[in-house]
């Protein structure tokens, strides 16, 4: 009797299905048909028209664009991954359970607050007059400049996924059954080869999705490539953002977007093989 | 859980003592950019960097005395406040459906559930933009409502969903049993219950509002909030004013989200089962 | 139908998607009585008690409950008060506004409401902590939560789903007595579920043993400790020696099987007897097996064995031996009868018992 469709399951289940069907599926949808428009004179047509996927795919620039931003994503998923793993290890195996609760705590603030003011505060340090060149003087170094470089978007980029992703590596490593540790250790595996040897692989699953989301959102990402990269090199999310707010070549920005799209899919789609290959589910 | 002491046996200082100075830097690199943004809205210097200028409140009063910056924070608010509830609202909906029944697509179902805030903002903004102009409904304060609610909506399906699975799963029948209807039920069985993660819900979605900017430059037009007033300031200068701008909106969501956690983090002691099979 | 025929179960079928829980149920429960349903995890006992309370519906039949037809009244317009195994307390509630938790729902005015609770709080000697949080009560007391709140609606039956199954054993029997004496004192039939053999046998009048969704058999507990009428109900309850074979002799005293061990007889009426040739099912408790170094005299079913071990309860031991062809039999005795007997593994005994205190069930 549980089963039957009943006004009070419709009630409860309905209303956010419409809501991301409409304003979730359709405008995904609508900008595939968007990108076989076509532009005259400032103004869009509807139209079946593969031209703006033909023009962007013919263009170096895009393919730059696209180059840089997935080496950029890339690079930012492994760094992210390789300076979160000790902080989450540490948390996760070091900490009481009272300092682990505290420092979950206090890492979930960030990741909910403003990434947009927290990348315009990286350049009070990083401004050729800013915090670090100042200290650098004192001991007789520098100025470098830190701004507009491919650091400092990593620094950014570090800015906006390193919260989550030492949230999703310490969610799997709390969950290593301890005692495969002290078997280890048991067996004369050393502390650092145990680590190595038994938590990464323990973790797999999880280390490998810390890392897949630091890759979709640094890859999306416009903020940090813009304010503190200096806008160079472009990345795909700067070029949508200058093809949108430039004239009415929308299709061409749904181009860029759906190209985008796939390639999430598909980096989303070998990470999830990856994590679990070799388990049953 | 207790140390057992071969671990205690096992340990190293020295690696120990590394790792902890690990953990400090780490949160001080992540809380580095909050505090220098809050410091550096009472200094006086017009470039902020080190040594520091004189306290001053200057900055803060020529925010205060910009209309557009009022304008932009009602905005945010307002926006905030529709946005949380009606996307803990669909994320109630969404968690207590997900909890309590089977159906064919149920995999579907949950994908638009919980999929979008993975979607990149910049591409969710392009087609909310290309989407609500067709449909006559950018450049308006509801087109940036619609499109943070798609995105907010996830993140209370999940905080609620979590708190269900929490609750015996026996609960709800036992209050049929005892003769309350389904929507009896749910008002004094499932709300109650649910109570913490609906608030705690609340606030997150606020702050995630609040804090959004990318897609809310794209839809909102003229309605512009106080983030996409931010990303102006940005483009325009460089100005301690953001600082003080920052502050104030790191306060208010660091607020939310303090509260939610603690909402969230509260234990109550339900006794558990996991025998009781609901087919 | 009896007069006093509470509830009646007709060709009652539950299927969950291709699994079929309950196969075609008939069994009625009397008004007033104590009935535990008993068996394994999955042999269908919940689904049987939750399509009692409205929670599942049948797939096929009718259950009636006062002669009605109930089958598709909603839980929650049923009086079916149920125990959960969980206990099912709400935690955002404190005692009292759990126990008036059902007459809320009935539309029962505040102060009628408080007064009721407070009543049956008394009754159930927990009325001290009538605003105390839920969290903030031992196992038993929230026992006593859990049955207050079901009866305070003063039902004609109460449902229990193991509700005992998480309390330590002193006081599970502790608890065992408050139900017995509170089902006796309020004529409320109570039906019981449960797979432990001795809440069921020391609580219920009758008892019903399920297995794979079809019951097994229905009585007293003494009429089916003393008298398994299946092979499943001997095993089940595990204090039965079993022999299956070909009947070889039968007379009205009796019958003889014929085992790899030898002949087994049975002495006394036989309900439905067995042709010749046919297989056939004696057992034998195992306190009235017994054990010896030589060999008995007299008219008494003997089986050479060898000792496997001994397990210790209480003041019993169980020693558990074979037969040459590997049938295990055991035997229950207290320590004093074992003193004089060598137990020791591989041990050679005899093992014996006499023909009258031998059963016969249905085969197979």
């Amino acid at each position: 009797m549980q089963r039957h469709v009943s006004l009070y399951g419709l009630t409860f289940s309905l209303p956010l299905l419409i809501w991301q069907l409409l304003f979730f599926v359709f405008p995904l949808a609508f900008l595939v048909a968007l990108s076989f428009w076509t532009v005259k004179n400032f103004a869009m047509r509807p139209d079946f028209d593969t031209v703006n996927w033909v023009t962007m795919f013919s263009r170096p620039v895009f393919w730059q664009a696209y180059g840089t931003t997935f080496a950029l994503a890339g690079g930012a998923a492994l760094l992210t991954s390789v300076l979160a793993f000790p902080c989450s290890y540490a948390i996760a195996f070091k900490l009481s359970d009272t300092a682990r609760r505290w420092a979950v705590f206090l890492m979930v603030i960030p990741f909910f607050t403003s990434y947009l003011v927290r990348v315009y505060s990286w350049q009070i340090f990083l401004s050729d007059n800013g915090i670090f060149n100042v200290m650098l003087g004192w001991i007789g170094l520098g100025p470098f400049g830190m701004l507009n470089t491919v650091g400092a978007t990593m620094v950014g980029y570090l800015t906006l996924s390193f919260p989550l992703v030492v949230l999703l590596q310490l969610f799997s490593l709390v969950f290593i059954d301890r005692t495969l540790i002290e078997a280890a250790h048991n067996m004369r595996c050393g502390r650092l080869r145990t680590v190595f040897e038994v938590v990464i692989p323990s973790a797999r699953v999880g280390l490998t999705i810390a890392a897949l989301f630091c890759f979709i959102l640094t890859f999306g990402d416009f903020v940090s490539p813009v304010y503190l990269g200096g806008g160079d090199p472009t990345t795909l999310s700067i070029l949508i953002t200058d093809t949108t707010k430039s004239g009415q070549q929308w299709p061409r920005a749904a181009v860029i977007a759906l190209t985008m799209i796939a390639t999430l899919l598909v980096v989303a789609f070998l990470a999830v093989r990856f994590a679990y290959k070799g388990r049953s589910k | 859980m207790s140390q057992i002491s071969g671990q205690e046996l096992n340990r190293n200082r020295v690696v120990d003592w590394a790792l902890m100075v690990y953990i400090v830097l780490a949160y001080a690199f992540v809380f580095a950019p909050i505090a220098a943004s809050f410091v550096f809205s009472f200094n006086s210097d017009r470039f902020p960097s080190i040594p520091l200028g004189d306290f001053s409140l200057e900055w803060y009063r020529a925010v205060a005395a910009d209309p557009l910056v009022w304008q932009g924070l009602t905005n945010t608010l307002v926006i905030g406040v529709v946005v949380g509830v009606v996307s803990t609202a669909l994320g109630f909906g969404a968690a207590y459906t997900d909890y309590r029944y089977k159906f064919m697509g149920k995999q579907v179902y949950l994908a638009l559930a919980l999929l979008p805030p993975t979607i990149p903002v910049i591409i969710l903004g392009l087609a909310m933009l290309a989407y609500l102009s067709r449909i006559d409904l950018s450049g308006r304060a509801i087109s940036v409502i619609i499109s943070h609610v798609v995105v907010c909506a996830p993140f209370a399906m999940a905080i609620i969903r979590l708190r269900l699975s929490q609750m015996d799963p026996a609960l709800e029948p036992a209050a049929w049993n005892l003769g309350a209807s389904e929507w009896a039920t749910m008002r004094h069985v499932i709300i109650p219950f649910t109570k913490p993660a609906i608030f705690g819900a609340l606030f997150i979605t606020m702050a995630v509002s609040f804090d959004e900017f990318a897609v809310a430059w794209f839809v909102s037009g003229l309605n512009e909030t106080l983030p996409v007033k931010v990303l102006g300031f940005l483009q325009g200068q460089v100005s301690p004013r953001i600082n003080a701008i920052g502050t104030f909106v790191f306060v208010t969501s660091m607020t939310l989200v303090i509260l939610a956690q603690i909402l969230l983090s509260g234990r109550t002691a339900a006794p558990r089962s996991s025998t009781v099979d609901k087919e | 139908m009896q007069r006093d025929t509470l509830v009646s179960f007709e060709g009652v079928v539950k299927r969950f998607g291709t699994f079929v829980a309950v196969q075609k149920m008939d069994f009625e429960i009397r008004k007033g009585e104590f009935l535990a349903i008993m068996g394994s995890s999955g042999c269908g006992k919940t689904t049987t008690l939750r399509m009692l309370a409205g929670l599942e519906a049948p797939s096929e039949g009718t259950i009636r409950l006062s002669g009605k037809p109930i089958n598709h009244l909603p839980t929650w317009e049923r009086d079916t008060p149920m125990v959960w195994q969980s206990l099912a307390l709400f935690p955002f509630l404190n005692v009292r506004e759990n126990v008036e938790f059902a007459l809320k729902m009935r539309g029962v005015g505040k102060a009628e409401r408080r007064r009721r609770a407070e009543q049956w709080l008394d009754r159930m000697q927990i009325l001290e902590f009538a605003e105390r949080n839920i969290a903030q009560l031992s196992g038993g007391q929230r026992q006593r939560v859990a049955l207050a709140r079901s009866l305070v609606v003063e039902p004609e039956i109460l449902l229990l789903d193991e509700p005992l199954s998480a309390l330590d054993a002193a006081l599970k029997v502790r608890m065992q007595a408050v139900l017995k004496n509170l089902q006796r004192e309020t004529g409320i039939t109570f039906v019981y579920v449960t797979h432990s053999q001795s809440e069921a046998f020391s609580m219920a009048d009758r008892v019903v043993i399920m297995s794979r969704g079809r019951i097994e058999q229905i009585g007293s507990p003494q009429e089916i400790y003393g008298a398994p009428r299946t092979r499943f109900v001997a095993d089940f309850l595990g204090s039965s020696n079993i022999f299956t074979g070909p009947v070889t002799a039968t007379s009205g005293q009796g019958l003889e099987i014929s085992t790899k061990d030898g002949p087994v007889r049975l002495a006394g009426p036989v309900a439905a007897m067995p042709g010749q040739g046919a297989e056939a099912t004696i057992t034998v408790l195992d306190t009235k097996t017994h054990l010896s170094v030589a060999r008995p005299e007299g008219d008494v079913n003997v089986l050479p064995v060898r000792v496997i071990g001994e397990e210790f309860i209480g003041a019993t031991a169980t020693i558990y031996a074979e037969t040459d062809s590997g049938h295990e039999i055991k035997v229950q005795k207290s320590h004093d009868e074992l003193a004089s007997l060598p137990i020791s593994a591989g041990q050679p005994l005899f093992a014996w018992w006499s023909p009258s205190d031998s059963h016969h069930v249905g085969a197979a």
